[in-house]
């Protein structure tokens, strides 16, 4: 193969490779935009002229599923993702900071929670709730994911502060800034990238997560948006057209995310990858 | 200095609105006074969807002041395995409908009903646990009838529906010969228990037909499933797979897309609950309708059928009277009972209840292949669906479900699905 | 490290007597207690408790449909050694984490090799390839769900393209399993495609033309130079997919609730939820955490070593 070939045989094949892959949510998005009918007949075609009745159909919903998820799925991402976010910085920093055994047995455990998976704890979880009365309650699953993302925080941070020069925080306590000071102000804005990857992963991990919101929130204060889309498969089983727009909505706050953060994205992932 | 402070003052708060936050769900307008807020768990299929229910609800509240209600929707259809899984987490609702008492009333989490509150069912004592009834019995579905696609009967040349069993069985190669798929049944993700009908249908014919409280019996060890009734009945489901006359490919349906299969033609038969008749008649499919009972071998018309679907009701409600006031009045309100025949063709089990007249032909057909069945004594247990004394044990439906997925895709012989049965059986009574 | 020293320890300058040891002390204390202690208090709560009563309970026939609960000492281990059900989630487990680990691995890797080049057009493919990462199981399973049927869109292109009779993709018992393990395949190729691309992207252009100069053909120069230097991205990617592969739930529960038939695609995940949740038997389900529990955290040690040992030997 001359190398004129394959300068134009490679983006092809890529293309031919990715369009393959991309093909189930193809699927997805023409037919969100297709009246149902036409959904059946011709599944693959451009939703040509396009609808947003599907779509407005889930937002109309009378039982106001889809808003009432929104709300929870927000609320639940948004106060778990910061709280984890400060704490695991917080203790990341501590951690990394600290010399002796039990720093180092205390980093153990907490790795060790970072293989845990959540169908292990749930059962006993739920009890442990329940003696706090935090069962079906936001507050409750807040704390669980906070809980349970915090070794993942920790891990992140810790290895970010390793590159902070410890010297800047000598520096900063000589000049009589307490230490919780000098980690808010020197510290932990240069761990801007640590903090952006924290952000952005367990915003997706929260938000998409099916098992703790299923059984800790319950049925008392509604679902989340993905729980939503489990309970939409039951009453739009052949209502393709409201299935689907369903989870267009659902999964738009992600997609938006990724796209906004793209590069962060790709940093946070790849930053183990290249140097080891 | 200002903004780690300001940071931290915020985190603060976070927590504090976290902890004060009620959540989207929940917003009930808790205007009316010392009301008592209770739970109403239902669930949501194509029949019975959002509406049906709010409005529903509705009704019965306006009968009953001093209630509000807010209602569960359970995330699949399987409601009963939904409870179980609120009761495991402490959240059990105050008023349920259609679960499987089984278990729940046993540990005392039921309110039984008193012979007073039942005073106006057909079958005040259908499915007791210990004597007590902690189901409304106030319908009778009969599980299944054979739907039939009158079309696809003429194109192969049947005159009328098969009586005994052997002309069911020729009635099939007739369809088959004609290159039509016989039998539709369904059974893919959590709707496995579409996969079951023609399993109970043949339950109901070579097993309760005979020994009507057989499934007590095996509850006290006297018959087993691999006894030679049970066998049999299964082995016939075994044979139908065998001989090609039950689409596989429905295994891997929904409940509403097997519905839409019959709909869009693939298959003469449909065993299905006679709810499909309210479906059926509300969006006609594009040719006719008609029922019969599953065949048993000498022509007797035998339906099996299960007599309860209302209301449970905890017997941790925060006000359990109140609660069972409630229940009765969503029960027995008259429009609320239409709504449910006609949205899901219940047959009603309440003194005095005349349906609409408005109903359609295939739900007067339903209605008279039951009655038939019932007038000559051949109205027995519908199989898997009890819940009274002697039924299965709980978490044994799903096996009996997926061990019907097993049998019709030949996955398991009838002997080893018998064998099957008997262990499980078992293991959940362990 | 160097930076293990801490910064506060210069503050006030030590000196003999209680009082002032305490004072040397106390910060110490309240920097532990601001910043080491709420992570950790949460952590204990709601990870490490429920993990412990869950250890507890597996010695218990703690049942919610049963009043009383006795301790019934290894009753639910022994029991686990002869039943069936659970042996086939062990199985189906194995056989979703092998793959699941195996092939997006290949492909991925496949796949980035493809797109090594830099500029727009590889940027726009590879969003293209990591779209279905930051998708929830659930949207991915109803699509592929849907897509896979009896009578789906892939089956019916089948039939069109005179495939007579299609498999049953997800209502065949021999076959469902490797369908899912398919779609969460296709769900997380993205992400190794993005840490592979990162680790191609790493190795300086100069290593490649040096092994050129040296004679080596594009098979030898892959050999001694990519593969070892995508050590780094190797590990993170298996770790990543048999974590991913051994709790498989959502996919199950969503796609084909453990059939078709009975437990044909039961993951360990999702009979332990099943078993304790719809069963009722929570003192079993916990012996089942406890040997999952176990198991993934020998297995992601145990890979960890490996991978991390063939690094610094590469």
């Amino acid at each position: 193969m001359s190398s004129s070939t394959a300068s134009w045989l490679r983006p092809l094949v890529s293309l031919f490779l990715a369009a393959c892959f991309f093909l189930p949510l193809y699927l997805v998005l023409v037919n969100v935009f297709k009246p149902s009918q036409d959904i059946v007949a011709h599944p693959a075609a451009l939703p040509v002229p396009a609808t947003t009745a599907n779509l407005q159909a889930v937002l109309d919903r009378p039982d106001r599923l889809f808003w009432y998820g929104l709300v929870n799925s927000v609320e639940i991402t948004a106060f778990s993702v910061t709280i984890v976010v400060v704490l695991s910085a917080m203790l990341g920093h501590y951690l990394a900071r600290t010399a002796g055994l039990a720093a180092k047995v205390t980093l153990l455990i907490l790795l060790s929670g970072l293989t845990i998976p959540s169908a292990v704890i749930i059962s006993s979880l739920t009890r442990v709730l329940d003696s706090f009365g935090l069962m079906g309650t936001i507050p409750g699953i807040v704390l669980a994911d906070v809980g349970y993302y915090l070794p993942f925080g920790v891990f992140v941070f810790m290895g970010f502060v390793k590159t902070v020069p410890v010297e800047m925080e000598q520096a900063a306590a000589i000049d009589g800034a307490g230490y919780f000071r000098t980690f808010w102000q020197i510290v932990f804005p240069l761990m801007r990238p640590a903090t952006a990857s924290v952000f952005i992963f367990l915003g997706v991990w929260i938000w998409n997560d099916f098992l703790n919101p299923l059984i800790i929130l319950g049925p008392d204060t509604g679902t989340t948006v993905t729980v939503g889309v489990y309970r939409a498969i039951g009453e739009h089983q052949t209502d393709f057209g409201a299935l689907f727009a369903f989870m267009f909505l659902a999964s738009l706050p992600v997609l938006v995310l990724f796209l906004l953060f793209q590069k962060s994205f790709v940093k946070g992932l790849t930053s183990g990858a290249t140097k080891g | 200095m200002h903004r780690p402070l300001r940071l931290a003052a915020l985190v603060a708060a976070a927590a504090l609105t976290a902890a004060g936050c009620a959540a989207g769900g929940s917003s009930v307008s808790g205007g009316g006074g010392d009301k008592v807020t209770m739970t109403f768990l239902t669930f949501e299929t194509p029949n019975l969807n959002a509406k049906y229910w709010d409005d529903a609800i509705a009704r019965a509240s306006a009968k009953v002041p001093g209630v509000t209600i807010k209602k569960l929707v359970a995330p699949s259809i399987d409601r009963t395995g939904y409870a179980k899984q609120l009761a495991a987490t402490g959240q059990l609702p105050d008023i349920m409908i259609a679960v499987n008492p089984n278990g729940f009333a046993q540990s005392g989490q039921l309110a039984p009903w008193t012979d007073q509150e039942l005073a106006d069912f057909t079958y005040p004592h259908a499915n007791p646990i210990g004597g007590k009834v902690y189901v409304l019995p106030f319908n009778t579905q009969p599980t299944p009838l054979v739907y039939y696609n009158k079309q696809d009967f003429a194109k192969a040349g049947i005159a009328a529906p098969p009586t005994t069993y052997a002309d069911f069985l020729a009635d099939c190669a007739k369809l088959k010969d004609a290159g039509i798929n016989p039998i539709v049944v369904g059974g893919g993700g959590n709707d496995t228990f579409a996969a079951t009908y023609p399993w109970v249908a043949s339950v109901g014919t070579d097993v309760y037909q005979g020994t009507p409280d057989w499934l007590s019996q095996r509850a006290d060890g006297k018959v087993k499933f691999d006894s030679p009734d049970f066998t049999k009945a299964t082995q016939k489901v075994a044979d139908l797979a065998k001989a090609g006359y039950i689409d596989t490919a429905g295994l891997s349906r929904s409940y509403a897309d097997t519905e839409q299969a019959f709909r869009d033609n693939k298959g003469a038969m449909y065993p299905m609950g006679s709810w499909f008749a309210a479906s059926a008649d509300q969006t006609k499919p594009p040719f006719d309708v008609g029922v019969f009972a599953w065949p048993s071998d000498d022509g007797r018309p035998t339906v099996p059928a299960y007599t309860g679907g209302g209301m449970s009701v905890s017997s941790k409600a925060p006000n359990v009277d109140l609660a069972k006031r409630w229940a009765l009045a969503f029960m027995e309100d008259k429009q609320n009972l239409d709504a449910s025949v006609h949205a899901d063709g219940s047959i009603i089990a309440i003194k005095g209840y005349i349906p609409p007249t408005d109903m359609g032909p295939v739900y007067n057909e339903t209605l008279r292949a039951y009655n038939e069945a019932a007038a000559s004594g051949n109205v027995v247990n519908a199989f898997n669906s009890e819940t009274g004394d002697g039924s299965l044990p709980p978490g044994m439906s799903d096996v009996v479900n997926s061990a019907a997925v097993d049998l019709i895709s030949r996955h398991k012989s009838a002997q080893d699905t018998v064998s099957f049965l008997d262990a499980q059986y078992d293991k959940a009574n362990r | 490290m160097a930076a293990r020293s801490t910064p506060l320890r210069h503050a006030p300058p030590a000196g003999p007597g209680p009082a002032a040891r305490r004072a040397r002390r106390w910060p110490k204390v309240s920097r532990a207690l601001l910043f080491a202690a709420p992570g950790l208090v949460i952590y204990t709560a709601f990870v490490l408790v429920p993990l412990i009563t869950n250890v507890a309970n597996s010695f218990t026939d703690l049942n919610t449909f049963r009043p009383s609960t006795h301790w019934v000492g290894l009753a639910n281990y022994r029991a686990l050694l002869d039943d069936a059900d659970f042996h086939q989630a062990l199985h189906n487990t194995v056989v979703l984490t092998l793959i699941v680990t195996i092939l997006p691995n290949v492909a991925g890797l496949g796949i980035a090799m493809l797109l090594d080049r830099s500029g727009w057009f590889t940027n726009a493919l590879r969003s293209v390839f990591f779209v279905p990462t930051v998708l929830s199981a659930v949207v991915v399973s109803v699509v592929w769900q849907k897509i896979l049927t009896d009578d789906g869109l892939f089956n019916r292109a089948l039939h069109a393209v005179g495939v007579g009779s299609p498999p049953g993709w997800l209502s065949d018992p021999d076959l469902a399993l490797y369908s899912i393990a398919f779609i969460m395949s296709w769900q997380v190729l993205g992400f190794c495609v993005v840490v592979y691309l990162a680790g191609l992207q790493s190795i300086p252009a100069e290593l490649h033309e040096s092994a050129v100069i040296d004679g080596a053909g594009a098979l030898a120069s892959f050999r001694h130079v990519t593969w070892p230097l995508l050590a780094p991205a190797v590990t993170i990617n298996t770790v990543m997919l048999m974590i991913t592969g051994f709790k498989a739930y959502d996919y199950i529960q969503v796609i084909t609730n453990g059939g078709p038939g009975s437990g044909t695609t039961s993951t360990i995940a999702f009979s332990i939820v099943q078993t304790a949740f719809t069963g009722n038997h929570v003192g079993y389900a916990a012996a089942m955490a406890t040997v999952m529990f176990v198991g993934i955290a020998l297995l992601s040690a145990g890979a960890l070593t490996v991978l991390q040992r063939r690094e610094v030997t590469l």
